[in-house]
């Protein structure tokens, strides 16, 4: 079975011509017009893996995100003509998990959407990782905090499931973006600093003031139980 | 300063002025009284002496003298009150003088370095002479406490003056400074940067203007800026289409009979360079129009030049890293940092048929030098500047022909370096080809908390 990629676009040119290149790389491509029309389609047929562009008409591709997010993890690329800071952190923190920037070369878009998909890594993990009141469980792709389950990403997860099995080791951005996003050259730090903030609001009980996920300054990040 | 030189040169002065006139005044004063009184003395001796069998001491004795030695000399003989002043008491030149019939006043220093006044009057009938010497103790003392005073006023008004004229000019000039640092601030990228509205009339109309001129230049300079990333947005919609048909194209490229084939392969590489050139050129507008915003952070100089060479075209480069420099800091935005190592790799396989180095090393106190390495003809002299301008080829005619650069990498790497407070140049390597050298300020020393 195919992965389906559900493309959000205006654009009919861009549209067509991308789903004949996903087609080629062996994808199964719904197209959806709008923001509101993506959401109806998702709901009938859900995606393996969601892009949308930014600039749409009507619900824009951040909303678009943000309302995807409240049902769904499904993995998220979001497709914008800036790389404006302000553009890519906006759409890191409305819940995308990664971002291209148009024009993209279409064999680097299926490497990311690979990448995106990829299961995590099996065996060296230990079937749970715990710390503080939470329990990461890698192979069941769940997270609990004070028994209650905590809705990640697979982006969200893998990023936690990589600090929780080095606990006190400090991981470099480029570390984090080769393991979790799978870049053999070095990717964009923002997509780590803007993630390491969404995981800490879901399971720090003071996000500004994190006790597990520290910053570790000119380093990278670690997780300390 | 002119202020507290003007205060103190005139305050000097007036004292200097003041003093003289005082002293002077005061010793004249001193004078006359003391010589009134040696005449009359003298007058009262020469009539007593005139009587024979006079006691010289009796005589003395009666003299008024308040304070002051009477000498009194008669043929040949010489006697004074008191006994202990007598001749020595008088300078021998005045002595002299007086003795040769001649009135005399002088101010001399005795022995014991005091000042004293002496008059000397002879007395003619009684063939004689008449010596009053005077301490000017007490008067030195006034005019020493005088002296001190006034110098001591001079001193506060140098002082004073030197605080006022410094108020006066500060006042005078702080709102012109406050003017040329707005200026500066706006120039330096801060667009909303005003006056404040002051009620300085001279001042209000300067700032006003200014204002209105900082609006108009921000207006226009963000209307360039929105012009400048629509345009990005409007080509790269386009781009996009003909990038993923392109790749479709591709992929069936053998379905493709060969004169078809040829074409597609054209298409592709001109199409993937109007991309480059489309991104270079949107980068150096946002360097033009100032809105380039730094993010900068604190990265490892080995670090730098390592993924540097771990990328695309550098990969399998050898990276050479100065042990000097091994755990430097650079505070830069790394992005841009990235792009300038990348941009020069690329120019190097551009015209010189690959990087074969990459390298970083201490440069002069307080920066790190990065470069890279290759080993194609070298740049000539003239040309190692112009290089760096948007749009240069080159003079040789085999660099216009097949090529994929866009004619700005070059300029990108001057601006983002420039961006940085650094320089960038090419120099021939010692073992022939060319180095490109960016040299960047780095941070004091490594941070972080080893882990």
């Amino acid at each position: 079975m195919s992965t389906r990629i559900l493309l959000v676009e205006d654009d009919e040119r861009i549209r067509s011509s991308l789903r004949l290149a996903l087609e080629d790389e062996g994808y199964d491509v719904d197209e959806a017009g709008t923001g509101e029309a993506a959401l109806a389609r998702f709901t009938e047929q859900p995606a393996d893996v969601v892009l949308i562009d930014l600039m749409l008409p009507g619900m824009d591709g951040f909303e678009c995100c943000r309302q995807l997010r409240r049902v769904s993890t499904v993995p998220v690329i979001m497709v914008t003509a800036r790389t404006d800071t302000h553009d890519v952190v906006a759409g890191l923190e409305a819940g995308a998990d990664d971002y291209v920037t148009k024009p993209f070369v279409t064999k680097e878009l299926a490497a990311r959407i690979r990448a995106l998909l990829r299961r995590a890594r099996a065996a060296d993990v230990p079937s749970v990782l715990t710390f503080g009141d939470v329990e990461v469980h890698p192979d069941q792709g769940t997270v609990r905090r004070a028994g209650a389950e905590v809705h990640c990403t697979r982006t969200e997860f893998r990023l936690l499931c990589e600090l929780a099995s080095n606990p006190g080791k400090v991981l470099s951005r480029e570390q984090l973006l080769d393991r979790v996003w799978g870049y053999d050259y070095f990717g964009d730090g923002r997509l780590v600093d803007v993630h390491i903030r969404r995981l800490r609001t879901k399971i720090e009980p003071d996000p500004a003031n994190p006790r597990h996920i520290l910053t570790v300054r000119g380093m990278g990040y670690k997780l300390v139980a | 300063m002119t202020f507290g030189l003007g205060a103190l040169v005139l305050s000097a002065s007036m004292a200097a002025l003041t003093y003289l006139t005082v002293r002077q005044i005061l010793l004249s004063q001193h004078e006359t009284a003391i010589v009134r009184q040696a005449v009359a003395n003298a007058t009262l001796a020469n009539t007593s002496l005139l009587t024979p069998g006079t006691d010289m001491d009796g005589l003395l004795a009666s003299l008024d003298t308040s304070g002051s030695s009477s000498v009194i000399e008669r043929a040949g003989q010489w006697y004074s009150t008191p006994p202990s002043a007598g001749r020595n008491a008088i300078p021998p030149a005045v002595q002299r003088l007086v003795l040769a019939d001649q009135p005399v006043t002088q101010v001399f220093v005795n022995l014991s370095g005091g000042p004293q006044l002496v008059v000397g009057i002879p007395m003619r009938a009684a063939d004689g002479a008449y010596f009053e010497v005077a301490s000017l103790d007490d008067l030195a003392h006034t005019l020493g406490v005088l002296a001190l005073a006034l110098s001591g006023a001079a001193l506060v008004t140098t002082i004073l003056g030197i605080v006022v004229g410094r108020w006066a000019s500060g006042r005078a000039v702080r709102p012109l400074a406050r003017v040329s640092l707005a200026a500066e601030t706006i120039a330096g990228g801060a667009l909303d940067t005003r006056l404040p509205a002051t009620d300085d009339a001279d001042l209000a109309p300067l700032a006003a203007s200014f204002n209105r001129m900082a609006d108009a230049l921000q207006e226009r300079i963000e209307r360039e800026v929105r012009f400048a990333s629509d345009v990005s947005h409007e080509l790269r919609s386009p781009l996009t289409t003909l990038s993923a048909s392109l790749a479709v194209l591709e992929t069936h490229a053998e379905q493709l009979p060969a004169r078809s084939r040829q074409a597609l392969e054209l298409l592709g590489a001109e199409l993937r360079r109007f991309e480059r050139m489309v991104d270079d050129l949107l980068e150096i507008s946002r360097v033009d129009t100032g809105s380039a915003d730094l993010s900068p952070e604190e990265v490892e100089v080995g670090e730098l030049v390592r993924q540097a060479a771990a990328t695309g075209g550098a990969r399998g480069v050898p990276v050479e890293v100065s042990p000097a420099v091994a755990d430097a800091h650079l505070r830069v935005d790394k992005r841009r940092i990235d792009r300038v190592l990348a941009n020069l790799v690329a120019n190097a396989a551009q015209y010189a048929g690959g990087a074969t180095k990459l390298s970083a090393e201490p440069g002069p106190p307080g920066t790190v030098r990065l470069a890279v390495w290759d080993r194609g003809p070298g740049v000539a002299p003239d040309e190692r500047e112009l290089i760096f301008e948007r749009f240069y080829r080159g003079r040789a005619a085999r660099h216009r022909a097949a090529t994929d650069g866009t004619g700005l990498g070059l300029s990108l790497v001057a601006e983002h370096v420039r961006l940085h407070g650094g320089r960038v140049w090419v120099e021939p390597a010692p073992e022939g080809g060319n180095r490109f050298v960016v040299e960047l300020p780095r941070v004091g020393s490594p941070g972080g908390d080893g882990a």
